[in-house]
This record gives structure tokens, sequence and C-alpha cells, in this order.
């Protein structure tokens, strides 16, 4: 059974292959989607598999009133707009200093770069309007048991997530929106991360040699993602989604000194086909009905505890996108690395807090540590010239 | 070779040169001359939008070029030091309208105007200024002088009343006199580049000195600032002391004999505010005493006279003038009654960070608009 589905993915993902024409495996479930223009009823950068290359900035909006607050959301809006579609700068003469770096060459290049936006609970703490128009979703991301984080990398009213396939194309948009952004929004924290490219083939692994993301539910499934990911309905954030941004900080050497089998365990997957521990390959479904001890895949194992295969967490999964990061080394000369985990979701509670709350105590826990992050309403996408980013929603 | 009339023969030229036109705007084939003999040559007509002119030395001597609108003379585009036989691409945004080229030989006093060309179709242009001449910037660089030169006797006094209570190892009263000496050195922020060597001795940090803070070299307020603030004996401070009383006489008598530059007087517009952020609000500069906020509100200071002795110039040329005093004075309210960088708290910082980068991005454009150029 398992290997005649196996063939058939085989047979598939060959296909996609040959279309994309790059001959790089195209992982199940993510068929090359054509590049989205901007505008649109969601933001990018959600439903797209990982770009190589991220950065996560969160900024706090430093603008005085609500009239500003409006100058910076469309100022934002305008600079993504402008940055993913490219094209060529303005030209000051001499009426000012150049208006782009110049890192992307005199052209910026349109495609590539995904801007995705989102507000934190703490943008609606009275200062812009009312705090009751906060969504109700939108709440301040808690300390969970196994958390150590840190209140310098942590929330925030802003977070913006720029992604391409290059490291440049993600600093020079990083560079041009806090430029056009200075004196309303303030960075508060920011990481650079990248997605590894598939080793040797499906999800790329994270920085433990562990594949990531290969249950994630289906994002070309346009009534999946209604159902899992996207805010719907009369609610006034129709259109976007909740974000859970955690960076987790992996104890790399120490996970090192780790044996494979106890490694595997940990998971609940091989580490060699990122296959569960009682399939062949990396999407094999785990049978954990015919294992209630946990006799092959350990029952406090991340896999099993993340995504128990029942029907009512089948409803409540969310889409992660994960990033590996690097930033140096802490105070004893250990390797300062890991992940920037980011699941979507439209209901936080309900799906990140539950596995959240599933996974508390996994033995995983001794060799991660999660830092920083937040919880953020990623914005409904914009739909046209005229429209921009929060317009109805907080401005 | 003669550029001008080489129509078809710009690619090869171009080749020749080693230059590259980028892509976006389609360059315009024809190359314009910038040579003084020829100036305009090979632009008649134009249609609005963003374009890109290929412009060419087709001279002996080395041009300056800038495009201008010829019913105001507000300058497009500028190219200096076009050296003879390249050509340069520059790119612009016309709106319908009269423009000219205006050429001149490096260093030569009166440009050659070339001939008008109509510019037609729809789409605005991009922003052009009416050229600074250095003559406009004679009154507001005496202006400054004045400032410096009356700042300059402020800290001379305040410099030897710091000295003398050093020398009275009262560490009270020392500390007490530090504050106010070293505000009215950094009121004159704006000048650092008149001051020379002189200005890294009177207020330098230990950065890029071999032995960091233990270093001999490093002299002056900070240094000062870390012994009566860390403890040191006060005796031990005396020749410190002594050498900034010495030096800060020193930089008054060079002042004196120095002339300012006018075309400093712009850059300076938002290289003390640069300086604050880099220095200041990393928290770099404090060596012990707390004032880094007291410090800042003294840059804010000496940035506020440099805008307002350029002010006549900036009025009719910097549209964003009034924003720039607006965020001044958010800087100024965000500063008032603070001293210690350490005592904000995060919000409060990232407001101020964010209130001087605000006032940066936008004094930047002084130090172009306001950097002397030809006026005819």
């Amino acid at each position: 059974m398992t290997g005649r589905r196996a063939f058939l993915r085989g047979a598939l993902a060959a296909g996609a292959t040959g279309a994309a024409g790059l001959g790089e495996p195209v992982p199940a479930g993510s068929a090359a989607r054509p590049a989205r223009g901007f505008h649109g009823e969601h933001q990018a950068g959600v439903l797209e598999e990982p770009a190589r290359r991220t950065a996560v900035a969160a900024f706090d909006v430093i603008a005085g009133d609500r009239r500003e607050l409006t100058d910076l959301m469309r100022a934002l809006t305008e600079r993504a707009r402008a940055l993913t579609s490219g094209g060529a700068p303005d030209e000051p003469g001499i009426a000012g200093p150049p208006a782009d770096s110049g890192v992307l060459g005199p052209d910026v290049p349109g495609g590539g770069l995904l801007v995705t936006v989102g507000v934190g609970a703490s943008l609606f703490d009275g200062r812009f309007g009312p705090a009751a128009r906060r969504p109700p979703g939108l709440v301040r991301m808690p300390v969970f048991p196994d958390d150590d984080l840190d209140p310098a990398w942590c929330h925030g009213d802003l977070s913006v997530q720029l992604s391409a396939p290059d490291e440049d194309t993600v600093l020079h948009a990083l560079r041009d929106i806090t430029r056009h952004t200075r004196g309303a929004a303030q960075p508060r924290w920011r990481i650079g991360g990248f997605s590894a490219p598939p080793r040797p083939d499906g999800a790329p692994r994270n920085l433990l040699g562990f594949k990531d993301g290969t249950a994630n539910p289906d994002p070309s499934d346009a009534r999946e993602m209604d159902r899992l990911v996207w805010i719907g309905g009369r609610d006034p954030a129709a259109g976007g989604t909740y974000a859970a941004i955690r960076l987790i900080r992996m104890l790399v050497e120490f996970w090192d000194r780790v044996g494979l089998p106890e490694q595997e365990r940990m998971f609940g997957r091989r580490r060699d086909t990122g296959a569960p521990l009682d399939g062949v390959h990396e999407r094999d479904e785990p049978r954990y009905a015919e294992d209630p001890a946990g006799a092959v895949i350990p029952l406090t194992s991340h896999i099993r505890r993340a995504n128990p295969r029942t029907a009512e967490a089948s409803g409540r999964r969310i889409l992660r996108r994960a990033f590996n990061y690097d930033r140096g080394m802490d105070g004893a000369g250990e390797l300062d690395m890991g992940m920037i985990f980011t699941s979507y979701q439209r209901d936080l509670r309900a799906q990140f807090e539950a596995v959240q709350r599933r996974l508390a105590g996994e033995p995983l826990t001794d060799y991660v540590s999660p830092f920083g992050g937040g919880y953020f309403l990623v914005l409904p996408g914009v739909r046209d010239a005229a429209d921009f980013l929060g317009r109805g929603l907080i401005t | 070779m003669r550029v001008s009339s080489i129509v078809v023969g710009a690619v090869v030229l171009l080749a020749a040169s080693g230059d590259v036109v980028p892509g976006g705007a389609a360059p315009q084939r024809r190359v314009i001359d910038a040579a003084a003999g020829r100036c305009g040559a090979g632009w008649t007509a134009g249609r609005a939008g963003r374009r890109t002119l290929l412009v060419g030395n087709s001279g002996a001597a080395v041009a300056e070029v800038t495009l201008v609108d010829a019913a105001t003379g507000a300058v497009h585009a500028e190219v200096e030091g076009l050296a003879p036989g390249t050509v340069r691409p520059v790119r612009v945004r016309l709106g319908a309208g009269a423009y000219r080229f205006r050429c001149a030989v490096e260093d030569a006093v009166d440009p050659v105007a070339g001939p008008v060309v109509r510019v037609v179709g729809p789409g605005r242009g991009g922003p052009a200024v009416v050229p600074v001449g250095e003559s406009d910037l004679y009154g507001p660089a005496r202006s400054y002088r004045a400032y410096v030169t009356g700042g300059l006797g402020r800290l001379a006094s305040r410099t030897e009343r710091l000295r003398d209570a050093v020398h009275r190892r009262d560490r009270a009263a020392a500390r007490a006199a530090w504050t106010p000496a070293h505000l009215a050195y950094a009121r004159l922020g704006a000048a650092y580049g008149a001051f020379g060597d002189l200005a890294d001795a009177v207020d330098g940090l230990p950065a890029g000195l071999p032995g960091g803070a233990g270093d001999p070299g490093f002299t002056g307020f900070h240094r000062l600032e870390r012994g009566l603030w860390r403890g040191e004996p006060m005796a031990g401070l005396a020749p410190v002391a002594d050498r900034l009383a010495r030096d800060v006489r020193a930089l008054r008598a060079a002042f004196r004999d120095e002339r300012v530059d006018p075309a400093d007087l712009p850059l300076r517009a938002h290289e003390i505010l640069e300086d604050t952020l880099r220095v200041e609000l990393t928290g770099a500069a404090d060596q012990g005493s707390g004032t880094a906020l007291r410090t800042v509100a003294a840059h804010l200071e000496g940035t506020r006279e440099v805008v307002g002795v350029l002010r006549p110039v900036l009025r009719p040329r910097f549209p964003a003038l009034a924003e720039v005093d607006a965020w001044m004075d958010r800087l100024d309210a965000l500063l008032r009654g603070r001293s210690s960088l350490g005592a904000l708290a995060r919000e409060e910082r990232g407001r101020l960070n964010g209130t001087v980068g605000r006032l940066v991005e936008l004094l930047a454009s002084v130090a172009t608009i306001a950097q002397p150029r030809r006026t005819r």
C-alpha cells in the first residue's frame, strides 16, 4: 500500500518537476503557482512555500495619532506595492539623495519579493482609537510553560515579513520600508532566516537535521485554507489570518550529542527520509490506531503530539511555515541558531494554542528554547490601487 | 571623435567608454553634448515622462552639465566631472515644458546655455530646485560663524570653571561644572569639520585608540567624565582638566583664523544628528555622567542654528522645511527634562530614535538642495 502510493506520488512529482523545468523536486501540494500580483483578497507570503530568504521584523508604531497611523499604513502599502511590482525608482535630481539604495541595481526587479504585514494586539491599546476596535481573536502571545521569552524579542504593534529568493532582495526591501516609515514606526526586533533546499527531496530540513512541514495542510486546496487559515464571513478582518510567530533557539550542539534513535523517537520520524517511524516514505501517514501504546512512534513524540490525526485535531490544524535562523553565538560560545516558526490559522486559541498545549513538556523541549515572537493579525489583502493595508480595520 | 554627430554610433561609443546603459526607461539613442562649445547639441525635442538621456562630453576639458527648466532655471539633473570622451546616462522625469542644458568647463566661471527644447505630453515631472549660489551662503556662513564664536567663548569660560573645580579636588563641584561645559561644546557640534584634530582631543571617545579608555591618547571631556563618575582619584584628573582647558583655548584661537566654508553648512544640517544617532543614542558616548539626552538636546540646538541660518535659502526650495520644524519641536518635547538614556522606558527610547531618524531623513535633502552651484 505504502509503496504504491509512493509510486503515484513519484510520478506526480516528476511531472511537476518537468513542468517547472528546474530539476528541483517540488514538494507535494505545492504545485507551482504563477507569481501573483500585489492586489488580492489575501496578502502574499502565507500560502507560498517558504522562499529561500526571509526577514521578520516587528515595529512599534510611534505615530502621534490616528491620522499619522493612516499615513503609515498608506506608506507601507505603497512601498509594498512598489517593491513587489518593481520598476524605476523616482529621480530626485538635486532635491535629495537617491530615492533607492541601488542594492538591486538601477531598476528594482519586480517579482520574487513577498511582503506580509500584520498588526499586534498592542496597536489597539487605545492610542489610535477605542480599544474595543481590537479584533477579538487578536490577543497578546502568552508565556507558555517551556518558554524563556526575552522581552526585547517579543510582540510589537506591526509585523513585516519579507521573503525572496535572494538575501539582497530582502534587505533592499527592509531598508526601503524602514526609510519610508521612519518617525511613524520604529523597528522593535528583527531576525533574518532562510529555508533550506530539499535535502535531497521533500520538505526542507530544520537545523536539527529533520524535515519540517511534511504534514502541512495543502495550501493549494482553497476550501481547506478557508476552513483552517483565512478569517472569513462578516468579520472585519475577513481575508486576513492570525499568525503565531515564535523564535525558537535550537541547542544544536547538545542535540548533536544525542544518539540517532533517541532523536528519531523525539520527532517520531526518521531523520534520513523524514518518514514516520512506522512508514517508509516521508509522506506516509502514521498509523497511530495500530500503535496505541506508542511502541513505534512514542506517544510523547513531536509529530504525535502536534497532530494526533484525530478528527477533532484535523479541523484544528495549522499552516506552518518555518525558516531557519542563525545569529552568531551566545555568552558561552554556543552557536545561536534555530527556527523562525510561523503558523497561520483562523483562530489562535483553537488551533495554535491547542497544538502548543499538546506539545507542552514533550522531550524535544530540552533541546529547544523559544525566546521571542508574538501574535499578529495578518491584514486582509489590498484590493486595488485605492485600497491600503488595514483600511477600515485600524484607521 | 565628435559624439554629437554620431547617432547610431552611440552604442559604439558607450562600449568604448565602458559605460553601461541601465534598463528601464529606454535610453534616447542620440548622445547629447555637454562640451561647452556644443552645449545641448543632439537634443531637439522630447516627450514627458521618465527618460534616460545620454549625455556625452566631446570636448577636451572636464565638463559640468545641468538640465534646467528654461524659464525658472530650476535644476532637474546634474552631472559633475564628466570626462572628455565619456557618455553618461542621466535619468530624469520631465513634465511638459521648456528645458535647456547648461554646460561649463569645470572651474570656469560662466556656463554656456544650450538651445531651449520643448517637452510635450502628459505626465508630471520630477522635483527641480533653483540652484543655490555660493554667494547665497555667505550670509548664513557669517551668522553661523558668529554663533560658533559666541559658543566658543562660553565653552572656554565654563571649561576654566571645570578645571578649577578639579584642581580644588572637589568632585561634586567638578561634576556639576562638567555638564554645562560639555553641553557648550555639544551645541557647536556642527562645526566639527572646522575643528580638525582638536575636536578629537576635546570630545573624543576611546574608540580607535589601541589602549582603549586607558590609552594616553584618550583626552578631553569624556576622559574627564570617566574619571569623575567612576571614582578615579581627583589628583590624577588635574592634568586631564589642564589639557582640556588648553585644547579648548587652542580651539578658540584657531577658529579666529578659520573660515567657515559655506559649502560645509548644508552638510551639517543632517550630519550633527547622524552623529547623535550613532554616538549618543546608542549609549556609546556615555562615560558615566548619564547626560546623553542633554547632549542630544544640545545637538538639536546646533541643528536648529544651522537650519535657522539657512532658512532664507531653504524657504523657497525645500518643501519639507515646515515638517523639519515640526519634527525638531517634537524632538525638543521628547527631550525636555530628560538626561539619562538608561532612564528611558523601551517605548520612549524607540520614539526618540524614530524621531531623530525621521529628522535625519528629512534633513538629508538640505545637503543636496543647498550645496553651492553655479546659478546662471
